[in-house]
């Protein structure tokens, strides 16, 4: 579950470019919910996102995922929690270029110390849900943009988190590789994780699995 | 000459100033912290200040691991010093030139040992993720930060009292027969060293049985044994000369600077037997972790006295 509550995040704030990204936001998404969040480039959709996923610290509000303040968590308690309950897939998906699919997914992992045999069950579990496991040893400079954003997702998965959060997941994908994550994140709903999508791609639109869709403009949420 | 042109003087006192400029910026930061902190508010002001914690609980960290740094320094522009300084042969006479120097290194230790409780303190706060410790800290280090300030005055008055002109006394009118540091309490040699071992292994026992306010209070027994000990038997069989007694000269090169080996092992051994009492007034926890650093230290500190003894009768089959 994640709870927002009166958030609002301020950049450069006292200074001449102040700039409110986030104004008072409150809203509610339950276990299991699949959401998406929608609105233009600017609107505060990744500000949004970096909070929730305790990679940015709010001006004032608060923000609890599965039970947890994680706007008052500290710097090290914040990577810990990232590592343990979110999944995020970034819309450049940030993968290792060197590395290979397989190496990638098992990036997250790396700090957990898991044996060998869980490590690598937890990749092979991922990469199958993620529909990449064919391309396990192709280096990620190797990969479409479809298979790249796939192994992201894998990635996301491997440390088995409760919410998953996507921004602007299409944004580099062309139809056929879009229709594909729409895919995948229909299957995730059905696994059961929490989804949270930040999106301003209308092909969400037809995807019947979404619970709601929050709209968000120059930081405010449209009733 | 003046003593404020020595290099190691003009080192250490800029060293000194920095941090304790950092010290006083960190003090401001702490009283504002404790005045609004406030951890269930969600409130900008609330945000702002855990920002700021942290940018004064890394200077305060910087800061006290310097501290800790510039305490071998300080030896080290002691016994530097003693070159320039008209009868000093080593930093006993230096220490001894003016009434300031004993009670500032006196303060230097127990700087050291606050500073280690401060930083284990801190340790134990960020282990968790909600700053359990934070005004516990933050109060520590306003105490601590009345000792960094007098130590800081004291540093400027004891070197600007040092003559270059004026003759001082050497280790052996301060520690020899004829000085006034004689073995305490009518002790002799054999009782002494005796005394020594026991607390070493009292220390070890009551780490073992994870007893902090017993070790506590052996363990300061053992600093001052200890110390004695090693100006009054060991240091004879550093310095291989049974009328050579300072704690001072075997921190120079022509004793490999075994000193600093020595006092280090001494000073962190009687640091982890104390900690635990003191982190249990003040977060009520202990640490095992602290015994076993304890029995590590102090051991350590024994076989390095013991080795000289038995070296030196091995090498020359009499004792001193």
């Amino acid at each position: 579950m994640i709870e927002v509550k009166n958030l609002t995040k301020i950049f450069n704030e006292g200074s001449e470019a102040t700039f409110h990204a986030l104004k008072n936001i409150s809203f509610t998404i339950r276990d299991n919910e699949l959401v998406l969040l929608k609105g233009v480039s600017g609107s505060g959709k990744s500000t949004l996102l970096a909070i929730i996923a305790s990679l940015l610290k709010p001006s004032s509000g608060d923000v609890v995922v599965e039970g947890r303040h994680v706007a008052k968590l500290p710097d090290l308690h914040a990577s810990k929690f990232r590592a343990t309950t979110i999944g995020f897939i970034f819309q450049s998906f940030n993968l290792l270029d060197h590395l290979s699919v397989s190496e990638n997914i098992a990036v997250p992992l790396i700090p957990m110390k898991l044996p060998k045999t869980e490590l690598i069950r937890r990749v092979e579990h991922a990469m199958e849900l993620a529909n990449i496991s064919h391309k396990r040893d192709t280096t990620a400079k190797n990969l479409s943009g479809g298979e790249k954003q796939r192994c992201a997702i894998a990635r996301a998965l491997v440390n088995t988190p409760k919410v998953i959060l996507c921004d602007e997941p299409t944004a580099n994908l062309d139809l056929d590789n879009a229709h594909a994550f729409v895919e995948v994140i229909r299957r995730l709903k059905q696994e059961g994780y929490t989804i949270l999508i930040a999106t301003h791609d209308t092909i969400f639109d037809t995807l019947q699995e979404v619970d709601r869709t929050i709209a968000i403009e120059n930081g405010e949420i449209l009733q | 000459m003046n003593i404020f042109l020595s290099n190691q003087v003009l080192i250490f006192l800029f060293s000194e100033t920095v941090l304790y400029l950092l010290a006083l910026i960190a003090f401001v930061g702490t009283l504002q912290i404790l005045k609004l902190w406030d951890f269930q508010a969600t409130t900008p002001r609330q945000y702002a200040l855990e920002k700021r914690a942290f940018l004064i609980v890394t200077m305060i960290q910087l800061i006290l691991w310097f501290k800790i740094l510039l305490l071998p320094y300080f030896a080290y522009t002691i016994d530097k010093l003693s070159l320039l300084i008209p009868g000093a042969m080593c930093g006993a006479g230096v220490i001894a030139a003016n009434p300031y120097g004993n009670p500032l290194l006196l303060l230097k230790i127990l700087l050291l040992f606050g500073i280690g409780i401060w930083l284990i303190v801190d340790r134990e706060d960020q282990k968790a993720p909600d700053y359990p410790f934070f005004k516990t800290k933050f109060r520590f280090y306003l105490l601590l930060f009345v000792l960094l300030t007098t130590e800081y005055i004291l540093d400027i008055v004891y070197f600007s009292h040092i003559s270059t002109s004026d003759v001082v006394q050497c280790c052996s009118a301060i520690f020899g027969i004829s000085g006034s540091n004689r073995i305490p309490f009518n002790l002799n040699t054999t009782s002494l060293v005796a005394i020594f071992y026991l607390l070493y292994l009292l220390t070890v026992l009551l780490a073992l049985q994870r007893r902090p306010w017993l070790l506590f209070i052996v363990s300061l027994l053992f600093l001052y044994f200890g110390y004695q000990s090693v100006v009054h038997f060991f240091g004879t069989y550093i310095y291989q000369l049974p009328t050579h007694k300072c704690p001072f000269c075997m921190l120079q090169k022509e004793y490999w600077y075994v000193g600093y080996l020595l006092w280090s092992l001494l000073f962190g051994g009687v640091f982890f037997g104390i900690a635990n009492a003191a982190l249990s007034v003040m977060i009520h926890k202990t640490s095992l972790r602290l015994y076993r650093l304890a029995i590590l230290f102090n051991t350590f500190f024994v076989i390095l006295c013991t080795a000289y003894v038995l070296f030196y009768l091995i090498q020359n089959g009499v004792w001193l």
